[in-house]
């Protein structure tokens, strides 16, 4: 029973990632290999403020939110120059320098050793201690981000993204900045993948930089385009088999390391027979 | 000042190691016009064949380099011939072949991880690191090696563009593949070639690469990450530009190493390239817009 709850908090955290970058990629037609950065920045704002300035976990997580839209708003201006392949080798650097600085700003991020002791959140005198608590309030979140993507994919916000993503040019003739829905977006989207980022510090109460590298935009890619581009219930499908199908390996009796790998053999091969068969996903509505 | 030619002759190795394999990504770029982010997996298949063959069989050197070298090249055509060239036939966006690279680089590290395990490995024995001393500076044996292989490749790869006929039908290739194909050449085929001698340089990189430092399976993919660095900053297919660049990153990352920290060395690297992309998005060699 625990062990199922904390597939379920793990699916909480992911699938709001998987939102946020279905929201770029998906909706916007931005291949972003940037969201493990935001994630990152988030998880160590939470666990920062939380133990150095015994700050609350809400009001954490919004310093973090804050911190990452800054960010955002950085790497989104520079990244607004390219366009499709150069995007994704420009973001991708955008992960490689965040998690650069994870590792060797070691005076506040203590370095490859990471951060123990992150405290659970808390309202008022009511601890989020238990596991099945800790659920209630990472699906809470969920839910929260599912609304949000839901309105700005219904809204007229959303069909401006979706006339960017099939040509900037005609949204641009109809009148609309094509940049500035770009750059909103982007930071819409870091805030929501640095808020997954602060539950997960605080759900672990541990962090170190190895969960924020490179990869991690990989399986994020495998579960949106596997579960489909574009389309929000797409992006939780996916999460729900990605996360759940790996944990079968487990039952299969290998070493841990062993059935580590083999769930990156999975993504990995997952990405190219998806590309080969159905490029937009099950539920897609949108190919790359 | 005898620091100063230290760090000089450092960068002179790193900047060939990264010019070396910026160049062999260069040339399948060139013709293919697409990411390969898998390319610098077959610098890991190369290394590893070449560790396999030297410590489990007991393999000459002789032997083992070009059979390292091979295994690479044969991966790197398969790789293209069942995987990127089917898509290819379909037409797929450059984007696409980008995500299905990253897919097979997932894969191929995870299955080297699982075979070799995923530490690192020293490839070092006391024959390699035996170093000589020009003036104040000290140079191993197999850095001598690196940067002689960085030119041998860059020679190679000149006269094989522009002094032989299959230079002449990769150009036309790369200049525009349906046009190629209707004149009667079989691009599918060069293609192929294109990958098997892409992979192989990579492979031949990757060993050296061992034998400086170390195996590890994820140092193809970063030494490709920086391979790319430097193909962007040089200019983007371009095999002078990759050499270039090569060196220029190797140069700046040294001298940020040496002001503010080695830990700092892969965001000085990406942080040039994002410069680099705002600011002159064609590369040092590159003309107009790309």
């Amino acid at each position: 029973m625990d062990y199922l709850i904390n597939l379920s908090i793990l699916f909480s955290i992911y699938g709001i990632l998987a939102i946020s970058l279905n929201l770029l990629i998906g909706y916007t037609g931005l291949v972003s290999l940037a969201q493990a950065a935001f994630y990152g920045i988030g998880a160590y704002a939470a666990a920062l403020l939380m133990t150095k300035a015994h700050m609350g976990f809400f009001p954490a997580m919004l310093c973090g939110m804050g911190l990452s839209a800054c960010a955002a708003l950085v790497i989104g201006m520079v990244l607004s120059k390219f366009r499709g392949d150069y995007y994704m080798i420009a973001s991708a650097g955008c992960t490689m320098i965040v998690y650069n600085v994870l590792m060797s700003w070691r005076e506040v991020t203590n370095g490859a050793i990471g951060i123990f002791g992150v405290p659970r959140p808390a309202i008022g005198d009511f601890v989020f201690t238990s596991n099945l608590a800790f659920l209630g309030l990472a699906a809470a979140f969920l839910v929260l981000v599912m609304l949000a993507a839901h309105l700005i994919a219904s809204s007229s916000f959303g069909r401006v993204l979706k006339t960017i993503r099939e040509d900037e040019d005609v949204a641009r003739i109809f009148g609309y900045r094509p940049l500035h829905y770009k750059m909103l977006i982007f930071v819409i989207s870091a805030m929501m993948a640095s808020m997954a980022g602060s539950l997960f510090a605080v759900y672990l109460m541990f962090i170190d930089p190895s969960t924020f590298k490179l990869v991690e935009n990989v399986f994020l890619l495998a579960i949106i385009i596997l579960g489909g581009l574009a389309d929000n219930r797409g992006a939780l499908l996916g999460t729900l088999i990605l996360i759940g199908l790996p944990e079968l390996l487990r039952f299969t009796g290998f070493p841990t390391e062993i059935a580590a790998q083999m769930q990156k053999v999975i993504y990995g091969l997952l990405l190219i027979v998806l590309m080969f068969l159905r490029p937009q996903g099950i539920l897609g509505k949108f190919r790359i | 000042m005898d620091l100063f030619f230290q760090v000089f002759v450092n960068s002179l190795v790193i900047g060939s190691l990264y010019g070396a394999i910026a160049m062999s990504f260069a040339l399948a770029y060139r013709t293919t016009r697409f990411f390969n982010l898998a390319h610098g997996s077959m610098a890991a298949i190369g290394g590893y064949t070449f560790f396999w063959m030297r410590d489990s069989l007991g393999a000459d050197f002789i032997i083992s380099l070009p059979v390292g070298i091979l295994v690479a090249g044969v991966a790197g055509f398969l790789i293209d011939r069942f995987i990127y060239a089917p898509q290819r036939q379909r037409k797929a966006s450059s984007t696409v072949l980008l995500v299905v690279s990253l897919g097979v680089v997932t894969v191929i590290e995870a299955v080297l991880s699982m075979v070799f395990g995923p530490q690192f490995r020293p490839l070092v024995t006391a024959e390699h690191i035996s170093s000589f001393q020009i003036g104040p500076v000290f140079i191993t044996q197999v850095q001598v090696w690196i940067i002689a292989v960085n030119l041998l490749i860059f020679v190679g790869l000149i006269a094989l563009l522009y002094k032989s006929k299959f230079g002449r039908m990769i150009r036309a290739i790369a200049d525009d593949c349906d046009v190629a194909r209707t004149l009667g050449i079989r691009t599918d085929y060069y293609i192929g070639i294109v990958f098997f001698i892409a992979a192989a340089l990579a492979g031949f990189v990757g060993i050296l690469n061992g034998l400086d430092t170390g195996l590890q399976p994820t140092m193809g993919f970063y030494l490709l990450l920086k391979g790319i660095v430097a193909s962007i900053i040089g200019g983007v297919g371009s095999i002078p530009g990759a050499l270039l660049g090569g060196f220029l990153l190797a140069v700046v990352e040294n001298a940020g190493v040496f002001t503010i920290g080695s830990e700092w060395r892969d965001a000085i690297a990406f942080v040039l390239l994002l410069v680099f992309l705002a600011f002159r998005p064609q590369g040092i060699l590159g003309k107009g817009k790309e």
